[in-house]
């Protein structure tokens, strides 16, 4: 079957069509409650040119905080059950993915750790400039970006 | 203040895209619009500015041709139109975001059927898009697709269909009847993104067995 390179870091078991598949059932509605069109969140800066060695660090940054940040108490406003749904089945992923992940730590990896962590902290602080309502909704709105960035890591 | 409702001159903003050939359409909410202009903004997700699409200022058409401004596949993209009427009243409606490598559709695949004695050999043609690499050679679905495959169906008669499938381009139903008439349906898939496309229909009939005559 297919799994997750991220670098050194392997994630089997997650099957990324159905990612897809939970993400795209909600998009629409999700993406229609952003109407901050001039803030992208995701930006070229944080995902492109990604090494596989930081990307492990970066991924694993990303998937912590949307699970903590972004999808926190966003199950209870998610009244559609439709919604709920997919928004579990993405919740639960992620929190598989973020789990299996495990970077290494040694010495010698700091400055790749360090690459990442401050694409990480440009992606961070766009939202933190934004309301957290607004902040929350446009990051949830911009899992595709997330997806269609990963699945560059899914052989 | 009671803002004035003006959906009635204009509706249904929104991309139709296939092959990656992006056309902005909508509607006039009127039966008969003919003294409303349209004007049409672009931008990408995330950029503050709104660029004006040459060509589609001032028109009275319902759509626009937005392929060549929205062809970064992997970015995505917002427009909008402004509708105009004569009497002064105006309207402005965006589209929900758009990304070309999620919402465009797959045309039917373009193959040349070849009948053979006991055989029917199948071409599948590469299909270019209006995207362009680095080096501006266009890029083929199989190039932006990377799990993209073929599935070819062959009806023999009601209750029996061979099949075939695979990335190649090259197939071929052996084993077959001669001087008889087949249906064969070629179909793409692009699993990741959930895409399939219409079937391409083919009609053929197997040559005659000279051998025997």
């Amino acid at each position: 079957g297919q799994e997750f390179q991220f670098g050194p870091c392997r994630v089997e078991g997650v099957v990324l069509q159905e990612l897809w598949e939970a993400f795209r059932a909600m998009k629409d509605i999700v993406q229609a409650k952003d109407n901050i069109t001039s803030v992208r969140l995701l930006r070229k800066e944080v995902l492109q040119n990604v090494s596989d060695t930081e990307s492990c660090y970066l991924i694993r940054a990303l998937l912590k905080f949307y699970l903590n940040t972004v999808f926190k108490n966003s199950l209870d406003k998610a009244a559609d059950s439709r919604i709920r749904k997919s928004f579990s089945t993405l919740a639960n992923n992620f929190f598989v993915i973020a789990s299996k992940l495990q970077p290494s730590q040694e010495k010698e990896m700091f400055s790749t750790s360090e690459s990442a962590r401050r694409r990480f902290l440009l992606f961070q602080r766009a939202f933190q400039q934004l309301d957290i309502q607004a902040a929350q909704t446009k990051a949830f709105g911009e899992v595709d970006i997330l997806l269609t960035w990963m699945e560059k890591f899914y052989q | 203040h009671i803002a004035e409702d003006t959906s009635d001159l204009l509706q249904h903003v929104k991309f139709q895209s296939s092959n990656f050939e992006n056309i902005l359409t909508w509607d006039s909410g009127l039966d008969s619009a003919p003294d409303i202009v349209y004007s049409v903004e672009y931008k990408k997700y995330g950029e503050r500015e709104w660029l004006a699409k040459e060509g589609c200022q001032r028109i009275t058409r319902k759509s626009c041709n937005l392929t060549m401004e929205t062809g970064n596949f992997m970015e995505f993209y917002y427009a909008r139109v402004t509708a105009l009427s004569a009497g002064g009243r105006s309207a402005t409606k965006m589209t929900d975001r758009f990304s070309s490598l999620q919402h465009t559709t797959i045309k039917p695949p373009d193959v040349t059927c070849i009948p053979k004695v006991r055989s029917i050999q199948m071409i599948v043609h590469p299909t270019s898009t209006p995207i362009r690499a680095g080096d501006g050679h266009r890029l083929s679905l199989e190039d932006v697709f990377s799990d993209l495959f073929y599935r070819l169906e062959l009806q023999v008669n009601h209750t029996y269909q061979m099949h075939l499938g695979g990335k190649q381009r090259d197939y071929e139903f052996t084993g077959l009847t001669p001087d008889t008439e087949f249906l064969g349906t070629i179909m793409i898939f692009v699993p990741t993104w959930s895409k399939e496309s219409a079937p391409y229909v083919c009609r053929v009939k197997t040559l005659p067995d000279r051998m025997w005559t």
